[in-house]
């Protein structure tokens, strides 16, 4: 009853957040409207018993993610000009009609193939009793150090890559 | 299955029998329905008790300001001056809600509202007591960090919304003041997680005792250095002076809530406030031993055995009282430091924020979570008192 | 009932909304948005698949490392956004049509 509803809260979340951040014209609501959404992601964990996974979510998405996309907002916006280098005009940055058709038919076609792959599974969705919720901190502790400790390790290194990257590009160029 | 507060009041000999009454009052199993009656219950308890010490907490914060500097302080409404917070908050609510025109109306209404929610949301997991605590997640230090980070995000918001270069600039200054010092915070914080190997709060203050040589800011000398660097990164996190600086009142005119009036302002300063003790609570449960009283009156055992009259659930109660007297206590005695340095440290530049941020800070705190990693490694876990101690045992013994 | 299936269909409509997203809009950090929306939408197939088919966490610690990559994905393709800005004075994708600057 209670997971039930917990559930239902956080599709409506996910769901409604996804969706007017595909619906808003205004580029800083769709960035709340996706924390909305990443929110909701989060309360799906939960119902999943992903404990650990839903504090992940908040801290990487709320704390760093979504500030560090409001901030690039910030120091992007301003500027505007309406035609391309060649005088022709351009596509209004947040889409118009023509470009929400486009990806509309696209997402149809895409959505039929989806359907497709996913017949079977909906059919043959049987299962018995599901294993009561347990803390997954330790054993994902355990596993990151065992069965994926190359991934472990690759994905630091990744990260520190991401980091020095970021600070590299987005540097000031001298003599400019 | 969390321990919260409803499976603590559920050892209560009332309990069963509410239980069984209200099934057979209902027709059904009412044990749900009892749980979510002591949760709601409790959850209005410890939020309305938490805005009036966010509330008094501006009252203090006068007060002892006006005790540096000489003077008399709000001394007009009440014993001392003590309702004038209450007075503030009719003040406040008889104001009119003004929406400037250029604002952003929606981001404009929901800014101060994700203040208040990343900052209340992050009590259900605060230690209070043993028993009194709304629930003891297993990921509870974890989940503190993602939901106080709403706040960060609240607080730009509410300087873009209002669209004035002042609220422009201070949410600016927020937002990467904000998650700038959440690496040092984080940290120091999990220096302390590997000592203990949990992300518990109830587990963490139960592994340190009640006497100051058993607190974790005492263990080890590097855990001594995380306290002050969680401390100092606490003060910037939640914008208190000397890190001021998203609201400093000399450079913009008060930063990010410039333009917010009415409840919208007090929302702004009560998620400050509470956050303050929030912040000053989690401290003083991760290294001054929250609630833990000493000698271990806290858990009800010594006093059931000396009065052996009374009822065990009644000797854990005074025990959970006595908890929760200690862990005020260490709070607020954090909170009046706080309070102090705001009006003691004149504000920092931006840039030397930064510097200490990033140049000392993290450093330092990468430094002492290798130092705790080596020390848990070389000496097993023990603290230095305990070695202190047995070395000093050693050498009496070697005098004989 | 909640069931895998339910899941499947939440995660498809995240994907489908993030797929939209990226195809309709012209601004890079709207489709950055996107982009977080369809990691976030193969992280809760990891995590349901866990939970209802095989109990072993491997999937959790898959949807960690999905987490990790949209963070990393996301600093360095906002400091490219950011340089991209400084250098044409516009975040829109029909603009960035030179290889180099």
């Amino acid at each position: 009853m209670f997971l039930k509803i917990m559930f239902i809260l956080a599709a409506t979340m996910t769901l409604g957040g996804a969706f007017l951040t595909a619906y808003t014209k205004n580029l800083m609501h769709a960035c709340v409207y996706l924390l909305v959404s990443l929110f909701g992601v989060a309360g799906l964990y939960a119902t999943l018993g992903a404990d650990f996974l839903a504090a992940t979510q908040l801290v990487v998405y709320a704390g760093g993610v979504v500030i560090l996309m409001l901030f690039a907002i910030m120091l992007t916006g301003g500027i505007q000009n309406f035609v391309n280098k060649f005088g022709l005009d351009k596509v209004p940055s947040m889409g118009n009609g023509k470009t929400y058709t486009i990806a509309g038919l696209s997402m149809i076609i895409t959505a039929f193939i989806i359907m497709k792959v996913l017949a079977p599974i909906f059919k043959t969705n049987v299962q018995g009793e599901l294993p009561a919720f347990a803390s997954t901190v330790e054993e994902i502790g355990v596993l990151l150090v065992t069965d994926h400790v190359l991934a472990f390790e690759i994905s630091s290194i990744l990260l520190l890559g991401a980091l020095v990257g970021a600070a590299v590009i987005s540097r000031p160029r001298r003599g400019k | 299955m969390n321990e919260t507060v409803v499976s603590y009041l559920s050892q209560a000999p009332g309990y069963a029998l509410l239980v069984e009454k209200l099934s057979e009052f209902f027709g059904f199993d009412a044990e749900g329905f009892v749980t979510f009656l002591i949760f709601a219950l409790v959850c209005f308890v410890v939020v309305n008790v938490m805005s009036a010490i966010g509330g008094l907490g501006t009252y203090a914060e006068r007060k002892i300001s006006a005790d540096l500097q000489m003077r008399q302080g709000p001394n007009r409404v009440g014993p001392f001056g003590i309702l004038q917070f209450l007075a503030d908050g009719v003040k406040m609510l008889g104001k009119e809600d003004i929406l400037p025109a250029q604002a952003d109306r929606f981001l404009f209404l929901i800014a101060p509202l994700m203040c208040m929610v990343g900052v209340f949301a992050s009590l259900a997991v605060v230690p209070f007591s043993s028993g009194l605590t709304l629930t003891n997640l297993n990921i509870g230090v974890f989940y503190l960090i993602g939901v106080s980070s709403l706040v960060g995000v609240g607080i730009f918001l509410g300087g873009y919304a209002a669209n004035s270069k002042w609220s422009m600039l201070g949410g600016m200054r927020g937002a990467s003041q904000i998650i700038s010092y959440e690496v040092p915070v984080t940290l120091s914080i999990l220096a302390i997680v590997l000592m203990t190997g949990s992300l518990s709060f109830n587990v963490i203050t139960d592994a340190q005792g009640g006497l100051p040589h058993q607190w974790y800011i005492f263990h080890n000398p590097f855990t001594f250095i995380a306290f002050f660097v969680l401390f100092i990164g606490a003060l910037a996190e939640t914008n208190r002076a000397p890190f001021d600086l998203p609201e400093a009142e000399s450079e913009l005119v008060s930063g990010y809530h410039t333009e917010f009036s009415g409840m919208r302002f007090a929302f702004f300063a009560l998620a400050e406030y509470v956050e303050v003790f929030v912040v000053c609570g989690v401290v003083a449960a991760l290294f001054l031993g929250g609630y833990k009283v000493p000698f271990d009156l806290g858990n009800g055992e010594l006093i059931a055995k000396t009065f052996p009259a009374i009822h065990p659930m009644l000797a854990k109660q005074i025990g959970n009282v006595l908890q929760l007297k200690a862990f005020i206590l260490k709070t607020l005695a954090l909170y009046y430091v706080v309070i102090w340095i705001r009006w003691t440290l004149p504000r920092l530049r931006v840039d030397s924020l930064m510097v200490l941020c990033w140049k000392y800070l993290t450093p330092i705190a990468l430094f002492n979570l290798v130092g705790c990693a080596v020390w848990l490694w070389a000496f097993e876990g023990k603290s230095m008192w305990a070695m202190i101690f047995k070395s000093g045992v050693a050498a009496a013994g070697g005098h004989h | 009932m909640i069931s895998l299936t339910s899941y499947l269909i939440i995660s498809f409509c995240l994907f489908i909304a993030g797929m939209t997203v990226m195809i309709a809009r012209k601004n890079i950090i709207a489709m950055l948005l996107g982009i977080e929306l369809i990691l976030n939408a193969a992280a809760i197939n990891f995590v349901a698949y866990t939970r209802f088919v095989n109990q072993n966490l491997d999937g959790h610690v898959m949807s960690l490392f999905i987490i990790v990559i949209a963070a990393a994905e996301a600093a360095v393709g906002l400091a490219i956004v950011i340089r991209f800005f400084q250098i044409k004075e516009t975040i829109h994708i029909d603009d960035a049509t030179e290889l180099q600057s």
